[in-house]
């Protein structure tokens, strides 16, 4: 579970903000571009990330679907342990034999859907219920942040597993039930956001012109917080695909069967102790989902870092 | 400052390892000579044997704490051998009346309970008693509900009470030194249903613990409990040759220590742990260092524990476990995502597609039973031909029964409701439930089947959690699914009347109903010559092949995996794989 | 101060009815024969399921079972978790040590391993060491916790078999569980150090090595992080930069000035990851078989054991208050121009 929180409360001095150059937005792309080809790490979370979404998209083309859902990976028999890599099944075959290539192919589908939605699903609420909060304050705040509290006062994982139970095990209620837990910390953010923009002269005059809140929020608020959501979102992507192996560990996991990486790394833990004489016996159930679960979190982790080093104004600092 | 971290860091080390580091020779010496430690993937429910259903729980009281009157002579299932009654009831010493209808416990004397009071006819009357009038929903107390007073339950479908104790008095009795057993209707099984379920605790100690004190009036309050409401959920006072120490219900661990006042000579072991844990590789880590005497392992997982070092496996051990997939004659459309658009349309099925004798037929041709058994069960298991399995009396080899045939699926389908089907096609979900890699496969096998016999059949499978899996279960909305039955004790109508009779838990469920069926698990249950029983239960196999109300997919056999330093290890066919004789066993 | 937190503290009954309520309306969507899987776990019961839903009232409506349910918990009684086969207050009293003593050691780990490698990454900002550290703090959380869990417990324990799972080993646990060991705390290596029993200590830190190690692993990159950052930010304000113009030798600088500032956000994470630990233990606990209240909570959530659920809820929230007030406390402690209003 993402555990991060914009901190507002990080104590600043008034002179150094002068020095520092204005909003990134405003300073041109070329000068983001740039700091961003400088960092190596960054360069290399794109690149992993282009990688993934490259096979997400060709993935019909790269893995032929045999079943009626695509998702679903072909099996070829039903034989219960594990077989390794060899010609027809360059990635080896999980148990029951479902092929860990088209499983691991497909995945990055799955990977990239269930994080979008989750995404989408929280920053959609976090923008009606931040934008209500942080532009028209009051009330209608108080009531929201205390929401909010509650929701973030349990425990995360209970709260998913509890969805999951209720509504079953199905690639939709698993996105309902991550996004039901991660859509305070988009609302925090986005109200904290909206806070400080509400404030802002360009934002006031549009008021005193008479344009409409509505108006306002879409034209000048969202384009300026867009940022900060955008760090939180790439670090958030890694973690929801962990959660979705931490669920499969669980058992509540998408049905046996359906390409995702979390379910393929998740039936390792029955055969990671391998044979008696050899426990790297059946290391292909581990290391082929582990490593794209592994670099597919650590290219978006790299690439939320390279976002704040780049856009987070704090770090802009006086050089 | 980094050194000096190192540094200590490196001693702490050392210092931690030095008392714990492990031998790693080839054979190593026995560990913990005199403890045994049992990991398994379950833990108990409740200590209480008249609540208790499940096999985590039955491990613990029986036969390791509390004891039968009767138990079973090793690993036979059909001889028996006194155990607290001083004798073993028969027709030939007359302790089995002529009618069957009565049976007489000479019971043994100087036999003390863990607390050290005597067991006395009278305590056994009471556990019999209390047995069978505390029935608890979904308990074990229909098992002498049934042959002693005729119904299964002491309430009705509403609640009400439909027994009262005149009738349960009057069915135990204490004559002088013996316990006596006035049947409602003859019954075959009763001797095997006394080896597994007649439980003795002391009265006076339940009753001292606000348990019932045995007296007609105020069994009705004592009905019915939940699971922490007696004493005897979490406090053992049996007869037998462990006693009590611990139930840590956090740590999921209980600990028995000998009895050294056991009325036969103490054990052998002087200590027993049982542990939950649920994950499989710690389990097996466990047993491969020693630390663990006995771990339980799946099927599936059976190579990874092939070939270890100090460990043994004993496979092909016979068990009395049927896997069956069930028809839904009458499935509940309403709100039910599994039959599609609910008509014969191509797009679904109809509530009563499986009413059809052709269709029930074509997938019980369409079926790969070979290949479901060589890849779910690794080979180990046979293909019944009916609900009476191997073991049973009554079982017959001889008889037909369904194998793999596409042409003669293709046959039944064409003719199935007018020789529309086959042009229409049909679409359903197959469901079954989670956490059973076997069921998924003979899930997936019979998609796979049925779906390459015609493009225009499709079958999906769903996995279900347990709460919804009840849920349609509850409300009729399942189509095809898989669930299994497992013995209670080792009688023919034990597996008969669930699956066949009209009041038996599968057909009841799925609308199943034939009349000759009912008439003749009736039979079976009273008839007392094996002879004439076995010709009954064989023309039950006739009928369960010609109506085919279910599929009988899989007969599984047992393995088992301990350490090699276990010593003393018998099987038995009702008590393993599930629970050990503790009493038997040693290490050396 | 003291009506700040007077103030926060009386957040507390509200938080609490609300995640209670929330609970409860997810309830809504489980019908009575769902509910009924708690206390029905083999197909021969089946037939007991109305019955069942009779005897436990499952049938009766949300509110009604709410309004139960908060009765009982107001005159005291937390309710029955069929789960635990306890009471729950019972079982989290019981439960909760274990995951105490794990998350501290793992708290204190994190803590220090990682303003150790933020630090670090922050002082040598874009060079060798700060795509090291950041590197390896990244790729602990990269992978879900079971994967190290079993590795380790593969490789240490399996192979070695220096560190086993569980609590203690069986003698050790034998004699704890024996007359003459009083169980003061619930947490074995305290409970060990005031019996006088060092043997015990010690058995109880093997057995802490790898669970400890693989929370540490994977939860120190989030610090790392917010170390690094707020670190930066911190290291390019005026004052530190005067601090080194005026010559201050850079230890001191770091030391005295720039990590003190840094201290706030960390100790907002600190608060939360403290929180966060205790019930993302969960799959840690499973691997390593201790019975701690994230395992015991995740299994009663998939169960559907409602009193359980609520009552693990309940206690977490009025954790995470207190946690959180701890924090904002701390943070007036450590900048003096934070007022808390």
């Amino acid at each position: 579970m993402s555990a991060i929180r914009s901190t507002s409360s990080a104590p600043t001095l008034p002179f150094s903000r002068a020095l520092a150059p204005a909003r990134a937005v405003e300073s041109g792309w070329h000068r983001t571009v740039r700091r961003f080809r400088r960092n190596p790490l960054s360069v290399l979370g794109m690149g992993i990330i282009a990688m993934f979404v490259l096979t997400a998209l060709l993935a019909p083309f790269i893995a032929h679907p045999v079943e009626r859902n695509p998702y679903m990976m072909p099996h070829s028999g039903y034989a219960p342990d594990p077989q390794p890599p060899r010609p027809g099944h360059p990635f080896g075959t999980t148990e029951e034999q479902f092929d860990l290539f088209y499983g691991i192919v497909w995945g990055a589908r799955t990977a990239f859907i269930v994080a979008l939605s989750v995404i989408a699903s929280a920053v959609a609420i976090a923008l009606v219920l931040g934008s209500v909060s942080g532009f028209y304050g009051g009330r209608v705040d108080e009531i929201v942040m205390r929401i909010v509290d509650i929701v973030l006062a349990f425990p995360g994982l209970i709260l998913a597993v509890v969805i999951v139970a209720v509504l079953g095990p199905s690639v939709r209620n698993l996105i309902i039930a991550i996004a039901a837990v991660e859509w305070p910390t988009y609302t925090r953010l986005l109200r904290g956001e909206f806070l400080r923009v509400r404030d802002m002269e360009y934002v006031q005059a549009a008021r005193a012109l008479g344009a409409s809140d509505l108006l306002i929020i879409v034209r000048h608020v969202i384009p300026n917080t867009i940022y900060s959501v955008l760090i939180l979102a790439s670090l958030n992507m890694g973690s929801i695909v962990i959660t979705f192996a931490a669920l499969s560990f669980l058992g509540l996991g998408v049905p046996p069967g359906y390409s995702d990486w979390g379910q393929l790394i998740s039936l390792s833990r029955n055969w990671i102790t391998g044979t008696a004489g050899d426990p790297f016996t059946f290391w292909y159930t581990l290391i082929i989902p582990g490593t794209a679960i592994f670099l597919f979190v650590l290219g978006w982790n790299l690439l939320g870092d390279a976002f704040r080093d780049v856009f987070d104004p704090r770090l802009q600092g006086s050089r | 400052m980094k050194q000096r971290v190192l540094a200590g860091l490196l001693l702490v080390l050392l210092v931690t390892l030095g008392p714990g580091t492990g031998a790693r020779g080839a054979v190593e010496p026995v560990k913990n000579p005199d403890t045994f430690v049992t990991l398994r993937f379950g833990d108990p429910e409740s200590l209480d044997p008249a609540y208790a259903y499940d096999t985590a729980s039955q491990e613990v009281i029986w036969p390791a704490v509390y004891e039968t009157l009767i138990a079973y002579s090793g690993s036979m299932t059909s001889r028996y051998v006194p155990e607290l009654a001083s004798q073993v009831p028969s027709l030939a010493n007359g302790l089995i009346s002529k009618d069957g209808l009565t049976y007489t416990f000479p019971i043994r004397s100087g036999v003390k309970f863990h607390d050290g009071s005597t067991m006395t006819p009278e305590d056994v009357r009471y556990s019999m008693l209390r047995f069978m009038l505390q029935d608890r929903d979904g308990g074990p107390s229909w098992l002498l509900l049934t042959p002693l007073l005729g119904k299964d339950s002491t309430r009705d479908s509403k609640g009400k009470f439909q027994v009262t104790y005149q009738d349960a008095a009057k069915a135990v009795t204490v004559d002088g030194n013996n316990v006596v057993f006035h049947l409602n209707h003859p019954y075959g099984a009763f001797l095997s249903i006394m080896a597994a379920w007649s439980l003795v605790m002391p009265k006076a100690w339940a009753a001292a613990h606000g348990d019932w004190d045995g007296s007609a009036g105020t069994w009705q309050k004592y009905n019915n409990p939940k699971l922490q409401d007696r004493y005897a959920f979490d406090h053992m006072n049996g007869t037998g040759p462990f006693k009590l120490q611990q139930w840590d219900r956090q740590a999921k661990q209980v600990i028995l220590v000998r009895n050294d006042a056991y009325w036969r000579s103490p054990a052998k072991l002087a200590r027993v742990v049982i542990r939950t844990v649920p994950e499989f590789a710690t389990r097996r880590l466990q047993l491969q260092r020693g630390d663990a005497d006995f771990i339980e392992v799946n099927r599936t997982e059976q190579s990874q524990v092939q070939g270890m070092a100090g460990v043994e496996i004993r496979d092909d051990l016979p068990t009395l476990v049927l896997q069956a997939l069930h028809f839904n004659f009458k499935i509940d459309a309403t709100g039910n995502p599994d039959v599609g658009s609910g008509k014969l349309d191509g797009n679904g099925i109809p509530p009563d597609f499986f009413s059809d004798l052709h269709v029930r037929k074509g997938f019980a041709y369409a079926f790969d039973y070979a290949t479901f058994i060589r890849d779910g069960y690794r080979g180990k298991a046979v293909q019944p031909n009916g609900p009476i399995i191997q073991g049973l009396l009554g079982y017959d080899p001889t008889l037909p029964k369904y194998t793999f045939d596409r042409a003669k699926a293709t046959t039944e389908f064409k003719e199935a409701w007018g020789g529309k089907l086959w042009d229409t096609g049909f679409k359903f979900t197959l469901t079954y439930n989670t956490g059973n890699t076997v069921r998924q496969v003979g899930a997936q096998i019979m998609k796979d089947s049925i779906e390459a016999l015609n493009p225009k059949f499709k079958v999906d499978i769903r996995n279900l959690q347990w709460s919804s899996f009840l849920q349609a279960t509850n409300q009729h909305k399942g189509t095809l699914y898989a669930l299994g039955w497992a013995v209670d004790y080792p009688d023919p109508d034990d597996f008969a009347q669930p699956f066949l009779a009209s009041t038996g838990d599968y057909p009841k469920r799925n609308s199943f109903k034939d009349p000759n069926a009912d008439r003749l698990v009736q039979e079976g249950a009273v008839t007392a010559d094996p002879a004439k029983r076995a010709a009954i239960y064989r023309q039950l196999t006739k009928i369960a092949y010609d109506q085919v109300p279910s599929l009988y997919v899989a007969q599984p056999s047992a393995f088992v995996v301990m350490r090699s330093w276990v010593r003393g290890w018998y099987y038995n066919a009702v008590l393993s794989p599930g629970s050990l004789d503790y009493y038997a066993l040693y290490k050396q | 101060m003291t009506t700040f937190i007077a103030r926060r503290l009386a957040l507390l009954p509200f938080v609490a009815v609300g995640v209670t309520v929330l609970i409860f309306s997810l309830l809504q969507f489980l019908t009575p024969a769902m509910r009924a899987s708690l206390y029905i776990h083999d197909p021969k019961q089946l037939n007991a399921l109305p019955d069942i839903i009779r005897k436990y009232d499952l049938d009766r409506p949300v509110y009604i079972q709410y309004w139960g349910w908060l009765r009982q918990v107001l005159h005291g009684d937390l309710g029955w978790s069929e789960t635990a086969r306890e009471p729950v207050a019972d079982a989290i009293r019981g439960y909760f040590p274990a995951t105490l003593e794990l998350g501290m050691y793992s708290f204190a780990c994190i803590l220090a391993l990682g303003i150790w490698l933020g630090t670090a990454a922050a002082v040598n900002k874009d060079r060798a060491l700060d795509h090291l550290s950041r590197f390896t703090s990244i790729s602990g959380a990269s992978l879900p916790t079971f994967v190290w869990a079993l590795l380790l417990l593969m490789v240490f324990y399996g192979h070695f078999g220096w560190f086993p799972p569980g609590r203690l080993s069986l003698d050790a646990d034998l004699y704890v569980r024996g007359g003459q060991f009083h169980a003061y705390t619930g947490l074995m290596t305290i409970d060990a150090l005031l019996n006088g029993q060092w043997w015990i200590f010690w058995d109880a830190v093997r057995h802490l090595v790898l669970p400890v190690a693989t929370l540490t692993y994977y939860l120190t990159a989030v610090l790392v992080r917010i170390t690094r950052s707020s670190m930066l930010e911190t290291l390019r304000t005026d004052y530190v930069r005067t601090a080194e113009a005026k010559g201050l030798s850079h230890h001191v600088v770091i030391d005295k000035h720039a990590r003190r500032n840094a201290m706030i956000p960390v100790i907002t994470l600190g608060s939360l990851l403290f929180v966060g630990l205790l019930s993302g233990v969960v799959i840690t606990e499973t691997v390593f078989n201790l019975p701690g209240i994230g395992r015991w909570g995740v299994g009663a959530s998939q169960q559907l054991d409602i009193p359980a659920v609520t009552g693990f809820a309940l206690v977490f929230a009025g954790l995470l208050v207190l946690a959180n007030l701890c924090a904002d406390v701390l943070y007036a402690v450590v900048d003096p121009r934070i007022r808390l209003r």
